[in-house]
């Protein structure tokens, strides 16, 4: 008990300067232990320590506080004063203790979520993120924690902050993995299939040594929106893809890679066939909603295929071709349609006709010219930081290594009667 | 034989005749230096064919090829304004000039420019020779006191104006004997704005064979120091402005009155059709531009996903051992 007072005292003594800080950092590491013995005994001096003051040792105890196991009354008080805790901490205190810190918002995610209310620590989880984050390029271990959060309590507009942000540098692969799938499904989930694509082609995509779970999920999630995004699914995946995820990813998806194949022929009845058929495998993977909208798409995307042959069509004609019941149900779709901005279109109601337009974009503008200068802005960021990880990939001396016996492999008096290691 | 000239004729020259007169040269110069069985339709001054190499390799012969011909022009009272050229077939070892030509290329002339009168002729060399005085004596019947226009072919990047030369005939008395030499004369180059327009544009091609790339990084430099000392005059303007307003500098109302007629200069055209045609341009080069910084960036992608393979990937796509071929 007393060490814990001292413990106390010296917290509220020297967390005013930065080098204090640092001094108190180096104590309460080697008290830690201590402090954990005493778990279940620190809750009142939590009181005697201000948060916004003494943030790095109110870190400190609140860790070796809810280490123990939480029963559910428990769980709201905590929720609470971890709640208060991040709102009102000092940034550059809990940087020094990272891992503290994401294990303590960790322990609090997992409280609310045994509250039932996850919408509780969407806010603070938000805080969290900013605090820790060194630069907003920055992919802490919090990311996925808090877009869970923001799905579980389908508070989707949330989570689009983060989403909007640039990634460059990442604590550790995982997070990538978990951030961008719980992404994509946030993005699915507010119909922004073109965000929703990118964060899953991230994850397929990513360098792996082992295929893990999250990609194999996030793959499946793939094919169906790029379907339903672009009406054609992946076919290959790009050279920058891992050769582990090219060889295997393809084989753990079957009947998604069927799927998609049954809608490139275009006939809706075939795959609404199919879809019966296999209703049990995607209602298991949590993706039956999806193929359903994969399916409702395939109409959009014969409409748009007529917009490439004919000038005007009838309703009817495009009921009979798009294989529509009615010409009532053509117009509602075709509609749909202008207002969504897929189809540029004039509906002409007396004669049931339709007429397809161009794109009206002039790019006569300065909107325009904003719009691309902005642009233009980014690329060039992106390009210097582009050239950054190239020199640094040049001068990896892995890359020297690898880079240098290939090379030797070219030589011609080897050309003897040595079978040869091509690079094609 | 070069001192000033006393004839107080003022001499203007035309860059076509400077053009003509180096394009020539060049011409006769690059034909001889083909291998020998393939100058067989080359022109004057042949003597120095037999020094080919049979590769054909080599280019620079000692001396280098004279070209000769006529330059044409008006002369308005004391003013001499030379506009054109033309070549002639002469041959200073037998002395021979084609006469007939060169009356059949006067006759054309005529037809053409009606004003212009054989002024004289022009040649390439570094100095002025005792031999060319034949062909000036021989011009004289054309007309009195014929020009002598010289280049100097020789490229000597520290010099900076013009390897040509004006020579005029005046007849000096030098030992108790009356003597016909080449006295130097002044000259001015004038120019048309046509001439202006090819001149820039030959001076702008680089004599290292500047690329395209190269020609359009030059022009662009060059816009842009323009707008930069543009900019910075205007900041200056600016600043003069704003202490006025402030009272730190005492008010001068005919700056004011200059600055506001600058000002009102600009901008010159107001339109709805100007401003439609302008911006849609200034899109397609904004786009032109995203499209370079998109390429630029495709490639460093490209490169650095390559490196990455190599590095990272354990099963790399070289695959097995292949069939030796």
């Amino acid at each position: 008990m007393n060490s814990v007072e001292g413990l106390v005292n010296q917290i509220q003594g020297l967390s005013t300067t930065a080098s204090d800080v640092l001094s108190l950092q180096n104590l309460l590491k080697q008290a830690d232990d201590s402090l954990h013995a005493e778990s279940t005994r620190l809750l009142p001096f939590l009181d005697q320590l201000d948060p916004s003051k003494h943030s790095l040792g109110y870190l400190y105890f609140l860790e070796a506080c809810t280490a123990g196991p939480v029963t559910k009354e428990q769980a709201g008080s905590y929720v609470l004063m971890i709640a208060r805790f991040i709102t009102s901490c000092i940034a550059e205190q809990i940087r020094l203790a990272p891992d503290k810190f994401i294990t303590v918002c960790k322990r609090f995610k997992d409280q609310v979520l045994l509250l039932e209310e996850p919408l509780r620590g969407v806010a603070p989880m938000l805080t969290a993120i900013r605090k820790l984050q060194s630069s907003s390029e920055h992919l802490t271990a919090l990311h996925p924690e808090f877009l869970l959060l923001c799905l579980l309590s389908r508070c989707y507009k949330a989570g689009l902050s983060i989403l909007e942000e640039d990634v460059f540098e990442v604590d550790q692969p995982r997070d990538l993995f978990l951030f961008c799938y719980y992404g994509g499904m946030i993005s699915i989930g507010k119909k922004w299939f073109r965000k929703a694509l990118e964060l899953l082609h991230n994850v397929v995509t990513a360098p792996m040594s082992t295929v893990n779970a999250i990609a194999v999920e996030a793959f499946k999630k793939y094919i169906l929106v790029s379907l339903i995004h672009h009406g054609q699914s992946p076919t290959n995946l790009p050279k920058y893809a891992s050769s582990v995820a090219q060889r295997n990813l393809k084989n753990l998806c079957q009947p998604y890679i069927e799927l998609a194949n049954s809608y490139s022929n275009g006939k809706i009845a075939d795959i609404e066939t199919y879809v019966e058929a296999n209703k049990d495998k995607f209602e298991s993977d949590n993706n039956l909603g999806l193929v359903k909208q994969a399916v409702s798409s395939m109409y959009k995307r014969n409409i748009q295929r007529l917009t490439q042959t004919y000038l005007t069509l009838s309703l009817q004609d495009i009921a009979n071709r798009v294989q529509l019941n009615s010409p009532k149900e053509a117009e509602m779709h075709v509609l749909q349609m202008i207002k969504d901005g897929e189809i540029y279109a004039t509906i002409n109601q007396k004669d049931g006709m339709v007429r397809f337009l161009e794109d009206p974009e002039q790019y006569k503008t300065c909107e325009m010219i904003e719009h691309i200068d902005s642009s233009i802005q980014r690329l060039m960021t992106l390009s210097k930081k582009l050239n950054g990880l190239d020199e640094l990939m040049s001068c990896d001396p892995l890359y020297l290594l690898k880079a240098g016996r290939e090379r030797q492999r070219f030589d011609f008096d080897d050309f003897d009667n040595v079978p040869q290691r091509f690079n094609i | 034989m070069a001192s000033s000239s006393s004839s107080g004729l003022t001499f203007k020259l035309h860059p076509l005749v400077i053009v003509n007169i180096s394009d020539h040269y060049t011409r006769v110069k690059s034909q001889l230096s083909l291998p020998p069985s393939l100058t067989s339709t080359s022109s004057a001054a042949t003597s120095n064919n037999n020094n080919n190499n049979s590769n054909g390799g080599e280019n620079n012969q000692n001396p280098p090829p004279r070209v000769y011909g006529c330059v044409i022009g008006v002369q308005r009272g004391r003013t001499v304004e030379i506009f054109n050229s033309f070549e002639l077939i002469y041959d200073p070892s037998t002395r021979s000039l084609d006469r007939s030509f060169l009356e059949k290329k006067q006759e054309l002339y005529k037809k053409v420019f009606p004003h212009f009168y054989v002024l004289g002729w022009y040649s390439t060399g570094s100095d002025a020779h005792e031999s060319d005085m034949h062909f000036h004596k021989a011009l004289m019947d054309i007309n009195e006191s014929p020009l002598y226009v010289l280049l100097n072919p020789a490229i000597n990047p520290a010099q900076k104006d013009l390897p040509v030369t004006i020579y005029e005939s005046e007849l000096h008395v030098i030992d108790g004997v009356p003597q016909l030499i080449f006295v130097r004369s002044s000259y001015t180059i004038e120019t048309v704005e046509a001439e202006r327009i090819s001149v820039d544009h030959v001076a702008h091609l680089k004599p290292s064979g500047g690329s395209a790339a190269t020609q359009l990084a030059a022009q662009l430099t060059g816009i842009h120091s323009a707008i930069k000392m543009l900019n910075s005059r205007i900041g200056v303007l600016h600043q003069y402005l704003v202490g006025m307003q402030k009272g730190d500098i005492p008010c001068e109302s005919s700056l004011l009155r200059q600055v506001s007629s600058l000002l009102r200069r600009l901008p010159a055209i107001e339109s709805e059709k100007f401003q439609d045609d302008f911006l849609m341009e200034y899109n397609d080069t904004l786009l032109i531009t995203y499209l370079a910084m998109f390429t630029n960036c495709s490639s460093t992608m490209n490169e650095l996903v390559d490196k990455f393979n190599t590095t990272y990937d354990r099963h790399s796509r070289r695959g097995g051992r292949t069939a030796f071929i």
